[in-house]
């Protein structure tokens, strides 16, 4: 049994507004568990708390209430970052450093001595494809160049733990891929518990194991992304002959979402009882199927309906589908 | 240890990157050669016999001897040093605080299992460490170039030095202090600044006690006194350690009450910055 290796247990936080007394909640009693060599993902629209819950697990910031622990240690205490690889979002490397003296700077600070930082260093700048610019100062590199060079140094003390904020952010297409693989291989090979934090939803669908989605300081939905993505399934439903609009009202008086899109139905259902129910309903009032088949919800799928439950209005920020 | 290396070579290197290095001894460097070729000493059997500075002739006591010449010259030269190496070393050092806690730099370094005291301690270490190797590059270079020309070593001219960094060690705890409250390195600078000077001026402080018409205003103005730090008393102390105590006289006295209350302002800056970085919120 994989031990779980970061544990968040009703973690809230409130910021003072910097005008009057006003108080603001970036995080409203969260709890989420993260195992070794397990890739979760945490999603969520702009301000929703998940870089709030990364600060926190980091000692960079501190919790209003609640507690977040990584390998069995407060947050706190210097010591649970032992074995943390960090990529914050955005993140600036001293510019003046090259990447060997980067990495030798904070490889020290990690507690590595020379000769793993040699070592490491070279294995992973050639791993992640910039070996050849590892005596050039950061500020010459490309945003692509910076970000797998941040992803080099959180890895650099063989974590067992790992942080990522938008790690593929800047990265092309091969890239991409290449940072999965590692991620992936990190997991699997180090038992090493990713935490990614990102927008990108087809990223965190092919990386990660588990997901939570936050929204409003809450998490509104976890699980596996298979279990995710079948809570809210999609049927594509054609009937027959046209069905009225009384009948489409009758379906929705069940629960079921239902969409018109070119002449047959998108219905969303709780479960098959509930699909076979709506079929019957069809049959009664005369009417035949002529198609039913389902229509496999993405990631995407459940995070704008999840963002729109609570605000129709709403643009969740996505920068990549998952179609 | 690793920490304390990992930031001594962090601030060297951006010291080095930036050109703040190449400036700092850039600077020291043009002042002591101004040095090496203003002063120029005719001495004869051991005798000064007559002296130039910036080419003109300088009156010279006939019975003066080249020891006391140079323990009165490095004495006086002493005081210029100890405002100019202070002035340097806060301009090449108060970015220090506010560079690492800009955003997307600081979570790099935090994220290190190093408690934040640690992590602003060893910063303040490697800022002192370079500030120092700029004095005892200025007083070492000044050192020799009088040893060489006058074949006078006087040893004293060190303990300046150690005044300086003294001074330098608490003005630097401020600028760290000022810098994890404001982010900002312009501000800190004009802050340490600007306590440099106050402290200069507040030296006069019984002139204006006696100038003020109220008592309470004459008592924040002494509290005042005792509380920063004594840039003036320690100016005196400078050069009244270069001289030796063959040259004290009323004016020029050791006194511990300076260095010890100096000494208090910057440890409570200190810890007041390690406090403050450590409760701060990133």
């Amino acid at each position: 049994m994989s031990q779980t290796v970061i544990e968040v247990s009703g973690l809230k936080k409130q910021y003072r507004s910097s005008v009057g007394r006003s108080r603001i909640t970036a995080l409203d009693g969260i709890d989420f568990a993260v195992r070794e060599g397990e890739l979760f993902g945490l999603l969520g629209p702009n301000g929703a708390g998940k870089t709030t819950a990364v600060k926190i697990l980091l000692d960079l910031t501190r919790p209003t209430a609640g507690e977040a622990r990584i390998s069995g240690l407060p947050a706190g205490n210097p010591e649970s970052r032992r074995r943390v690889g960090y990529l914050p979002e955005g993140h600036k490397i001293p510019g003046y450093l090259t990447a060997r003296q980067a990495l030798g700077i904070f490889g020290k600070m990690s507690g590595l001595d020379d000769a793993t930082i040699k070592r490491r260093s070279l294995e992973l700048l050639e791993k992640l494809r910039i070996a050849q610019w590892i005596d050039v100062r950061v500020k010459k590199y490309s945003k692509g160049m910076t970000q797998r060079l941040g992803l080099a140094i959180a890895l650099l003390h063989s974590p067992h733990v790992l942080l990522l904020d938008e790690p593929t952010d800047g990265v092309d297409p091969v890239g991409r891929r290449e940072i999965r693989d590692i991620l992936r291989a990190e997991a699997a090979a180090n038992g090493t518990a990713v935490l990614l934090n990102s927008h990108l939803l087809s990223e965190i669908e092919l990386t990660c194991d588990h997901v939570a989605v936050l929204r409003s300081g809450k998490v509104a939905a976890a699980g596996s992304i298979e279990e995710l993505t079948r809570r809210a399934a999609k049927y594509k439903f054609v009937p027959a002959a046209p069905v009225d609009d009384a009948l489409v009202g009758a379906f929705r008086e069940t629960g079921a979402g239902v969409e018109r899109v070119n002449g047959h139905l998108l219905l969303t259902v709780d479960d098959v009882a509930h699909l076979n129910a709506l079929v019957d309903r069809l049959r009664a009032g005369g009417g035949l199927l002529a198609e039913l088949s389902p229509v496999r919800s993405t990631l995407e799928d459940v995070f704008v309906d999840l963002v729109r439950a609570v605000d129709p209005g709403a643009q969740p920020s996505v920068e990549g589908g998952a179609r | 240890m690793k920490v304390l290396m990992a930031n001594i070579e962090d601030v060297m290197r951006e010291a080095a990157a930036r050109w703040t290095l190449v400036a700092y001894f850039f600077l020291s460097t043009i002042f002591i050669l101004i040095f090496a070729s203003a002063i120029n000493l005719d001495i004869v059997d051991g005798a000064l016999a007559g002296a130039k500075l910036f080419g003109k002739q300088v009156e010279v006591n006939g019975s003066m001897s080249i020891e006391k010449l140079v323990m009165g010259f490095e004495s006086g030269f002493s005081g210029v040093l100890y405002v100019l190496c202070t002035f340097l070393a806060i301009f090449a050092t108060a970015h220090l605080v506010p560079r690492m806690q800009e955003k997307g730099t600081i979570d790099l370094y935090l994220s290190r299992p190093v408690s934040r005291v640690k992590l602003i301690l060893s910063r303040y270490t490697a800022g002192l460490i370079l500030a120092g190797s700029n004095v005892l590059y200025l007083i070492g270079s000044i050192w020799v170039i009088v040893a060489w020309k006058t074949h006078v070593f006087h040893p004293r001219f060190f303990l300046g030095g150690g005044v300086i960094l003294f001074l330098i060690a608490t003005l630097l705890a401020f600028a760290f202090l000022i810098g994890v409250i404001t982010s900002s390195t312009a501000v800190s600078i004009m802050a340490t600044y600007g306590v440099f000077f106050f402290g200069v001026m507040l030296a006069g402080h019984a002139r204006i006690e006696a100038a003020l018409s109220k008592e309470w205003q004459a008592a924040g103005i002494k509290l005042l006194y005792w509380i920063m730090p004594k840039t003036a008393e320690l100016a005196t102390a400078v050069v009244a350690y270069v001289a030796g105590p063959q040259m004290h006289n009323e004016f020029l006295q050791i006194k511990a009450a300076p260095f010890i209350s100096t000494a208090i302002f910057g440890l409570v800056c200190l810890v007041l910055a390690s406090w403050l970085f450590q409760r701060k919120e990133f």
